[in-house]
């Protein structure tokens, strides 16, 4: 490996160090590098042990990475919690709106005559899903299609 | 882990590393840089510290208080043994020659 692709690789294998490890020890571990090179140590040696010394770095816990580690997990779970409410919310009027937009297209009788008729060639099953019920939440449960029973045969 | 003050006695070296007791030793005799302390090791014990443990046991024994960092010589920074550091390093070696004696003394009266 000629003298640029070894600086290079050297480079790049140290650019994987936090930013903090760079300005303490980059110069010189590249130096370091360079004298260890001229010894007749393999370039990819070097390369590896620069590595795993960054794999390390980052893997070791100090007192600010554990706060900001923390942090960063407590954000997201409060994201997450956030965004189920928020998709719960937006989810329970849809569901009242498509209700009552097939009871307004569809008249009593003609819905429970197909939804007999749909019963009809279908045994019922016990495991019939009940997708349409929010059991966790206590919900009622609403009525999500009359034009069949949601279910394949 | 905190600074060790030394005073406590117990060998903090045991959990460190091979490789920072290597350090130590090589910094018993005066300050030393990265290059400096791997020519020196590899002289002492035969052993090729690689570049990326060098700087990982440097810093955990700097975070410990066992040695300090000297002002920079161009790029380099030496590294100094402290107090704490010194009597950590002579607390190991004293545990290590216990084990050692014991060691040889079971084998002598395994007669193996």
């Amino acid at each position: 490996m000629d003298d640029s692709r070894t600086a290079r690789l050297v480079e790049t294998v140290l650019r994987c160090y936090p930013a903090r490890w760079r300005r303490r020890h980059g110069d010189e571990a590249a130096e370091l590098a360079a004298l260890l090179i001229r010894d007749g140590t393999p370039a990819g040696s070097i390369a590896w042990s620069y590595l795993a010394g960054a794999a390390r770095e980052w893997l070791t816990p100090r007192l600010g990475r554990r706060l900001s580690t923390m942090t960063c997990a407590l954000l997201v779970a409060a994201g997450s919690l956030g965004a189920s409410a928020g998709l719960l919310a937006s989810a329970a009027p849809a569901r009242a709106a498509s209700t009552s937009q097939v009871r307004t297209s569809t008249s009593p009788v003609r819905a429970s005559t197909s939804q007999a008729s749909a019963r009809a060639h279908c045994p019922p099953s016990a495991s019939e899903p009940n997708a349409d019920v929010l059991p966790a939440m206590g919900h009622p449960r609403v009525i999500i299609g009359e034009a069949g029973h949601g279910r394949s045969c | 882990m905190g600074r060790w003050d030394g005073r406590s006695g117990q060998d903090v070296l045991r959990r460190v590393g091979e490789a920072s007791v290597l350090i130590l030793i090589s910094l018993a005799d005066g300050p030393k840089h990265g290059y400096a302390l791997i020519q020196d090791i590899k002289e002492l014990s035969d052993v090729q510290l690689g570049p990326g443990t060098l700087y990982g046991a440097l810093d955990r024994l700097e975070r410990l208080g066992l040695i300090e960092s000297l002002p920079a010589d161009d790029r380099r920074h030496p590294y100094r043994i402290t107090a704490p550091g010194a009597a950590a390093l002579r607390a190991h070696l004293d545990s290590l020659e216990r084990v050692s004696a014991a060691g040889r003394l079971r084998l002598q009266l395994g007669g193996i």
